[in-house]
């Protein structure tokens, strides 16, 4: 009962994500913009602070920055022709997060490990000359949404990267599997590798994502990769661990940036667990923004030492599961955000079948054992010299 | 009646009690029980040789997973109705000895079809074969059960259950480590699928061997049943007819829930057992597989122990009320810890090998013998309807909800076995409580039966008299001295007990009316 009660007490005092009000708009300010260039502004609004969330597909590599600022600030952007140049707030923000996937990295998992390693064979491609395109999108008050796909233009390498942000303003598991939870304070991110050529001299080839995460914690400082095993796999069947990235001030305070995600990537477009597959992502590395990217024009007027560049590469791949080419589909899912991660609760639905399932045995082997006891009394009562030779 | 000793020997004068080949001895009980044990080695032998040999089915049939599966699923769902019918086709028709050499041989027959299948690669072929032996594979389970209570209701049952429970363990793991072998050792005579099908031949021998068991203790049965002098018992009896099934005491029908519930939360926790325990506890496919096989690992180490201890102790209903509990704990562990899946996996053994020697010698002390071969077709025809449903469901519970949930499910069903063996526990003891009696109480109450010749409760125990006099035949000699002083206090309690009865549930006789 102790534990029943526990459950209950935790599932309550779990607080959730304070929601926010939000404002979404695509290339604002942009006059010779088309679908070929995106790029979102967000201003999410709580009733202390703002969030100025930047989806970026313009410069190539998808890029999405968060600012913290106070509230009733203000973001201008500011174009040359269709390149977003100058990111202008009216106050200093007081945190940034931001998250790039730079490049893609095309490796030859000779020994079917199902991750990359540093010494696989490898070719990397840079997702700085891909072209995105617009390819669906949610901005109202309620989600923000956007799908884009990129491909490259000039290239022998077919094949497309299917990318889906969202950001849905309240605490809830995502519908789609694996139900992360979203939250005010962050966003979905969705990136499915589709069809993809790989080389011809690679027979064993697997893709890694390399991401770039920038946070203003300070040079010296480093990001903590965590693992959590959670009891319950009910929304992510089958998985039973939550791995997250803290920068170094959401590790210690709380509000810092964090990407927190699954264990399982999807070999097929319709996600299920039959078609899932395992993720791993490599240890955290010191590392630099790229030249003449979103990041590098966003984050220009910081100083060096007061920003932290890490990289990790995440890979998407099973031993034995016959390589990319078996499907020529991966794909993946995380969520950044900012404060401190959201943590799972038993669902209702678990509450309530623990509690009658416990209770109402209970309650019956108790009056059982009630009745049970009262019927020898009565017996006992109504017989008395004999009752109390009982051997057994 | 009452001296066994005495018709014994006046009928058969030639062969002395002690004499090893007089049914009543020992030895010669021994040796039944050998024949028994074998009986359904073969059956399960043969029923997991696919299971045994996947690999090589996929490579050499070139059949894919659901037509894999389908011989498994065909040998069950025919039985959800067909075990039911075998064991009242026993009660009415065939006798013991009859239908267990009949059942055998469509075993055999049906094991000979599938390496045939196999052997030309005729994907109907296997099926029907499965099919065919699946007819005969659980009803024969039925009349082996009844075997074992016609030689061994009494003192001894609950531990003959626990051993055949741990043999047909056996047979099934005996069959995991030599198929590979053999089908090795044929790969230096044959190729391909025909390799496998001889393979399947050599492996239906098994039940070639069972079947002459099954003859063989059909003539064992049959001198003892004259030696002994049963037939006039059985003659007393009025035919059982179908109807009757309506006049089972409620306690049966609680039984038959726990078979189901309780190994719903057992059998597919096993099918489904391996990828929870790489997932959740990170263990390497070897490790799971090895926690995996612990639970019929120890239940066959531990089955025929547990038997001695219920045969010693009685109180079956407290038994099986212990084991529930204990899986119960398992599962929780497994479900909302952490903690070693061993210790889960572990107290799941060991629950189930002792409710299994508790739960089914329970179906004897309430339903009259000449109705067992239908009521163990009921119990098992309805536990293979619910897993044949359930090992479906579970895996769509798993894919959609995750394993949580599944655990949440068996947990859901053993809680519904809590709440049956606890009702059993109530109206049992609100009768006279003779399922949860220690054995003293139990053979006291036979005893001051015997004396008072009384009726209504004769109709629960009449059917022990005659097993109980080979016991007491077979006791007689060595044991005479320590049985009498229990018997003279017992006396006075099953005084007590026939008086609360009489007080108490003389309304309660729904109870096939039969003397």
């Amino acid at each position: 009962m102790n534990f029943l009660i526990l459950l209950l007490s935790s599932a309550i005092s779990i607080v959730c994500g304070q929601d926010r009000v939000i404002t979404a708009k695509l290339n604002p300010g942009c006059a010779e913009c088309t679908s070929a260039n995106t790029l979102v502004y967000i201003k999410a609004d709580s009733s202390k602070d703002s969030i100025h969330q930047l989806w970026d597909f313009t410069g190539g590599i998808p890029t999405v920055v968060f600012a913290l600022t106070e509230l009733n600030s203000t973001m201008q952007v500011k174009w040359d022709r269709q390149v977003p140049v100058k990111f202008l707030l009216s106050e200093t923000p007081k945190y940034c997060f931001a998250i790039a996937i730079d490049k893609l990295y095309e490796y030859n998992d000779v020994e079917d490990k199902g991750h990359i390693s540093p010494q696989c064979e490898q070719r990397p491609m840079s997702l700085k000359y891909m072209s995105w395109t617009l390819v669906d999108s949610v901005l109202s008050d309620k989600e923000v949404m956007v799908r884009v796909h990129g491909q490259y233009k000039h290239s022998w390498r077919a094949g497309v990267v299917d990318v889906k942000l969202d950001l849905i303003p309240f605490y809830d598991y995502a519908a789609e599997l694996p139900r992360l939870i979203h939250t005010a304070n962050s966003t979905l991110v969705d990136v499915g590798l589709v069809n993809i050529t790989t080389s011809k001299d690679y027979n064993s080839s697997r893709f890694a994502l390399h991401m770039l995460l920038v946070s203003t914690d300070g040079w010296g400082e480093t990001m903590h990769y965590t693992m959590r095993k959670s009891l319950d796999d009910e929304h992510t069947p089958g998985v039973f661990e939550i791995i997250e990235i803290k920068t170094p001030e959401s590790y210690v305070k709380d509000d810092g940036g964090y990407i927190q995600f699954r264990p399982v990537g999807y070999t097929e477009p319709k996600r299920e667990v039959s078609s899932s597959t395992s993720v791993r992502v490599s240890p955290l590395k010191k590392s630099a923004v790229p030249e003449r990217s979103t990041l590098e024009r966003f984050f220009r007027d910081f100083e060096t030492e007061s920003l932290l560049v890490q990289d990790v590469f995440v890979s998407i791949g099973l031993t034995g599961d016959q390589f990319y080419r078996q499907h020529n589909f991966t794909s993946w899912s995380f969520t950044m955000g900012y404060g401190s991660p959201p943590l799972e609760t038993f669902s209702l639905f678990v509450i309530m079948i623990i509690s009658i399932g416990l209770g109402v045995p209970l309650l019956l082997a108790l009056s059982g054992v009630v009745y049970v006891v009262i019927s020898r009394i009565r017996q006992r009562n109504s017989n008395q010299p004999t009752r109390f030779t009982d051997e057994e | 009646m009452d001296n066994p000793e005495a018709s014994g020997s006046s009928r058969t004068p030639q062969i002395s009690p002690t004499s090893w080949r007089h049914p009543a001895n020992r030895i010669h009980r021994f040796i039944a029980l050998l024949l028994m044990c074998f009986l359904c080695f073969g059956s399960y032998f043969c029923y997991d040789t696919p299971g045994a040999l996947v690999d090589n089915f996929k490579d050499d049939t070139h059949l894919t997973t659901s037509q894999f599966t389908l011989l498994y699923s065909i040998y069950s769902w025919p039985n959800v109705i067909l075990c039911f019918i075998g064991g009242y086709l026993v009660d009415r028709y065939f006798g013991v000895r009859l239908g267990t050499v009949i059942y055998m041989t469509i075993v055999f027959i049906g094991a000979v079809i599938f390496a045939s299948g196999v052997y030309i690669n005729t994907y109907w072929l296997m099926i029907l074969g499965r099919f065919v032996f699946g007819i005969g594979g659980e009803s024969l389970q039925v009349v082996v059960n009844n075997y074992v209570v016609l030689w061994f209701k009494g003192k001894e049952l609950n531990m003959v259950f626990g051993l055949q429970l741990s043999f047909s363990r056996f047979g099934s793991t005996v069959n995991f480590w030599i198929m590979e072998p053999i089908y090795r050792w044929i790969g230096n005579y044959y190729i391909g699928y025909e390799r496998l099908g001889v393979t399947l031949f050599i492996a239906s021998m098994t039940c070639f061997v069972s079947l002459l068991c099954g003859i063989i203790l059909g003539w064992m049965d049959y001198r003892a049943e004259k030696i002994l002098n049963r037939q006039e018992e059985s003659m007393n009896e009025e035919p059982f007819h179908l109807k009757d099934i309506m006049h089972f005491r409620s306690e049966f029908w609680l039984i038959s829930v726990i078979a189901v519930v309780y190994y719903l939360a057992l059998f597919p926790f096993i099918a489904l057992g391996k990828l929870f325990f790489e997932r959740k506890f990170d263990f390497s496919p070897q490790d799971a597989n090895t926690v995996n096989s612990m639970v019929y690992l120890l239940s066959a180490a531990l089955s025929p122990f547990f038997g001695i201890l219920i045969d010693k102790t009685g109180r079956n209903v407290t038994w099986v009320i212990i084991s529930i509990v204990l899986t119960l704990c398992g599962h929780f562990l497994m479900a909302f810890t952490f903690f070693n899946p061993y210790i889960g996996v572990i107290l799941l053994g060991i629950s189930y090998s002792l409710l299994s020697s508790g739960l089914w010698p329970l179906v004897a002390l309430i339903v009259p013998e000449s109705q067992l071969g239908t009521a163990y077709g009921i119990c098992q025809a309805v536990q293979n309807m619910g897993l044949a449903v359930v090992i479906i469901a579970a895996g769509v519970i798993v894919d959609k909800y995750g394993y949580l949930m599944l655990e949440m499910f068996f947990l859901g069903c053993l809680f519904i076995s809590l709440i049956a063996a606890v009702f059993i526990y109530i109206i049992d003891s609100a009768n006279n409580g003779i399922l949860n009696m220690s054995p003293n109480m139990r053979e006291s109450t036979k005893s001051q039966r015997r004396v008072d010749g009384v009726g209504e409760t004769a109709n629960l125990l009449e059917n022990e008299d005659f097993t109980d006099q080979e016991e007491t035949d077979s006791r007689v000699q060595e044991e005479k001295q320590p049985s009498v002083a229990p018997r003279d206090s017992a006396l006075v309690q099953s005084d007590r007990i026939r008086s609360r009865y009489l007080a108490q549930i003389l309304p309660n006789t729904n109870i096939p009316e039969r003397q």
